[in-house]
């Protein structure tokens, strides 16, 4: 039996080519129960998300799974193969579960350590199981998988810091104010930046927001977006002494607050600290604002630093994440070569259970007539001599199926005990 | 008749703790709520004071400034009738977080003129200085809570200012949380060094010579909790944060080393 994993994701296929072939959550069922029914596969999995589709599959060694995965995706997506062709990969084997630990550990994503993929993987997980085309061997590698992806999360600090302007923005107001639950956001200009760094302030606890705008009818607009409040554009300074975090990304050509009107701002909020984030181009903050007592000025550029700054933070933990997954894929494939042992075991265990009968057996005739309590304990004493005579035998087996070379090995013990069990590999 | 006067003074000193407890109360829970009752007490306070410094000024047939103590006393009533006027003229009640304690320990020192030179018992003497020793420990502890929690708080707010994304940073609390901690911590320390004080200046009366105000271990002492208050008042009345306080904080713990110091190289003469 062997491991498969085929598909394509955001570094091999267009966008065009990924919305074609991705499967509509509500039909992901019978797909991996269509795919299950292809000749020569012993289990499937089908992962599809916006930035990836991949199946994963066990195999018949006589299987070849690549074919008749790439089969099932052509039939069912209605495509032609040699158009679908260039956009796989295939991974087989060992490579196969590096890659599974990859993507659950979100090495493989788009943007590294984000932690929406192990969510879509276990989803996907649970539509395999609910449909029942998993069985013991990639049940015990997709919860090899989550587990790995979890020791990647608690040892590294791949997920951490944020990769994106506007989480950024969320982590640096954490970083000023600690708990953003009641903090008080004013959003001057309503832009899709704007917008955005706010619902993440407002998903992160900070619940007053106060919106103005130029135009009062898009301040309106944004502002119900948030349940917020709306001052006219105006007057918007008199709300600027409440405020922890002043987000601007209005079209002023100029600027609309100077360290000279934020001088009685300060004064005002009696040195409490106040987060500016200015993503607007051109600035809407003088950037001298940031040499107030207490006032800390961002503008796009700090930001997209900031996330730069992550990015590194975060690849430079995926080195580390690597070495976890290398050192979890060594034990996965131990582990699945110590159970290709597993038919020999009992078949030694069930040869020498029968032995120890028919001695027994032949035994019972000359012993003098025995209680129960006596049958017993004989029955523990040979069943203990058995079990400490196998012990070698049997570790000796578990060596020889996790060791590359112990094919001969194996074949001398099989043959030393006369044993019928199948396949190894 | 010299003796009634001293009798309103140290009144006086009593209804004035009440002040001081609003003071401490209000660093450390940062509410107002007892401000009522400890301006009525300030009042009769004053009122009694007045009555002392009019019963030796009659006394005396001059204006009872011959001596330290005198002084500081006047100077004190000086200093509650002139808030007694601000506040009738402006409101103005943060003052009161300042001047209640400052005008406390003044009046408290005028009243100690007659030298006391008896213990009521060996077992008090001791228990008031190991008052004094643990609550000045106490309060030094705090207030090196306080400066090291400003020197992170400079750190970071540098860092933060400054646009540093080094991951070693990351590390330190949000400023708020240290903010918080300065709060707290220079409340409790204020607080256990104000009644060490008052205890290390009753039993310095009690066991120095008749110039034991004039000793520079005293007068260093005094003048550490005099910026302790400064520090506290500006905190939560003036609203000093971030790097004013953090610098505030440190000046603070090097004076109190400098307390320490004169305590432990400063015998008395």
């Amino acid at each position: 039996m062997n491991f498969h994993v085929t598909g394509l994701n955001h570094t091999t296929a267009p966008v065009e080519v990924r919305e074609r072939l991705a499967f509509a959550p509500e039909r992901l069922a019978d797909a991996v129960a269509g795919l299950r029914n292809a000749e020569g596969l012993l289990e499937t999995m089908v992962l599809s998300t916006c930035n990836r589709v991949e199946i994963t599959a066990t195999a018949d060694d006589a299987c070849d799974a690549r074919d008749r995965i790439e089969t099932f995706l052509s039939v069912y997506h209605n495509v032609e193969r040699d158009w679908l062709r260039p956009y796989l990969y295939h991974f087989t084997g060992t490579d196969a579960i590096r890659h599974l630990f990859r993507v659950a550990a979100s090495l493989d994503s788009m943007v590294v350590g984000e932690p929406q993929i192990l969510g879509q993987l276990k989803s996907a997980y649970e539509t395999a199981r609910t449909a029942g085309t998993l069985s013991s061997t990639l049940e015990s590698i997709l919860t090899s998988a989550f587990r790995v992806a979890k020791r990647v999360r608690t040892e590294t600090e791949i997920g951490q810091s944020a990769v994106s302007v506007s989480y950024a923005a969320v982590e640096l107001a954490r970083q000023i104010f600690g708990s953003l639950d009641h903090r008080k956001v004013l959003l001057i200009g309503a832009g899709k930046m704007s917008e955005l760094a706010a619902r993440h302030l407002a998903r992160a606890g900070a619940s007053d927001i106060t919106v103005t705008n130029r135009s009062p009818a898009k301040a309106s607009s944004m502002a119900e977006i948030f349940n917020a409040r709306t001052v006219p554009y105006e007057s918007f300074h008199t709300a600027l002494n409440n405020s922890d975090v002043v987000i601007t990304s209005s079209g002023a050509p100029h600027f609309v607050l100077t360290c000279e009107s934020m001088r009685p701002v300060v004064h005002a909020r009696k040195g409490r600290p106040m987060f500016l984030i200015d993503i607007a181009v051109p600035r809407n903050i003088e950037p001298s604002v940031n040499s107030l007592d207490g006032i800390f000025l961002y503008d796009i550029d700090d930001m997209q630093k900031v996330v730069e700054s992550n990015m590194l933070v975060r690849q430079a933990e995926a080195e580390e994440a690597e070495r976890i997954i290398s050192e979890e894929v060594a034990r996965m494939m131990q582990r699945l070569q110590q159970r290709g042992a597993a038919p020999l075991i009992v078949s030694l265990q069930q040869q020498l259970e029968a032995t120890r009968l028919a001695e027994m057996e032949r035994m019972r005739a000359r012993l003098a007539p025995l209680t129960p309590e006596q049958r017993e304990l004989i029955d523990v004493l040979t069943r203990g001599i058995l079990n400490k005579i196998a012990h070698g035998p049997i570790s000796e087996l578990r060596r020889l199926a996790a060791s590359p070379d112990g094919a001969d090995g194996l074949e001398a013990l099989r043959r030393a005990f006369r044993l019928d069990g199948n396949d190894t590999k | 008749m010299q003796e009634m006067s001293v009798f309103w003074l140290r009144a006086a000193v009593v209804v004035y703790s009440l002040g001081l407890l609003h003071a401490i109360l209000t660093i450390l829970r940062r509410e107002e709520r007892f401000f009522p009752p400890a301006f009525t007490a300030f009042l009769v306070g004053a009122t009694l004071h007045g009555v002392s410094i009019t019963e030796r000024w009659i006394h005396k047939g001059r204006l009872p400034v011959d001596n330290f103590f005198e002084s500081i006393g006047l100077c004190a009533f000086l200093l509650a009738t002139s808030f007694l006027f601000l506040h009738w003229r402006y409101e103005f009640r943060s003052m009161g977080v300042f001047l209640f304690p400052l005008v406390f320990l003044m009046t408290m020192l005028g009243g100690m003129e007659a030298p006391v030179n008896v213990w009521s018992s060996t077992q008090v003497r001791g228990a008031v200085l190991l008052a004094h020793v643990s609550l000045v420990m106490l309060g030094y502890a705090a207030l090196l809570v306080t400066a090291l929690a400003s020197v992170f708080y400079l750190i970071e707010e540098r860092r933060l200012k400054q646009k540093i994304t080094s991951k070693l940073f990351l590390r330190l609390p949000p400023l708020s949380t240290l903010d918080g901690i300065i709060t707290r911590a220079m409340g409790a320390g204020f607080s256990l060094i104000t009644i060490a004080t008052i205890l290390g200046i009753a039993w310095a009366q009690r066991e120095g010579q008749r110039d034991w105000i004039t000793q520079p271990r005293i007068l260093i002492s005094l003048a550490t909790w005099a910026l302790c208050l400064l520090m506290v008042f500006l905190r939560t009345s003036v609203g000093w944060r971030g790097r004013k306080a953090a610098v505030m904080a440190l000046m603070i713990l090097g004076c109190s080393a400098l307390t320490w110091a004169a305590k432990v190289f400063l015998k008395p003469s």
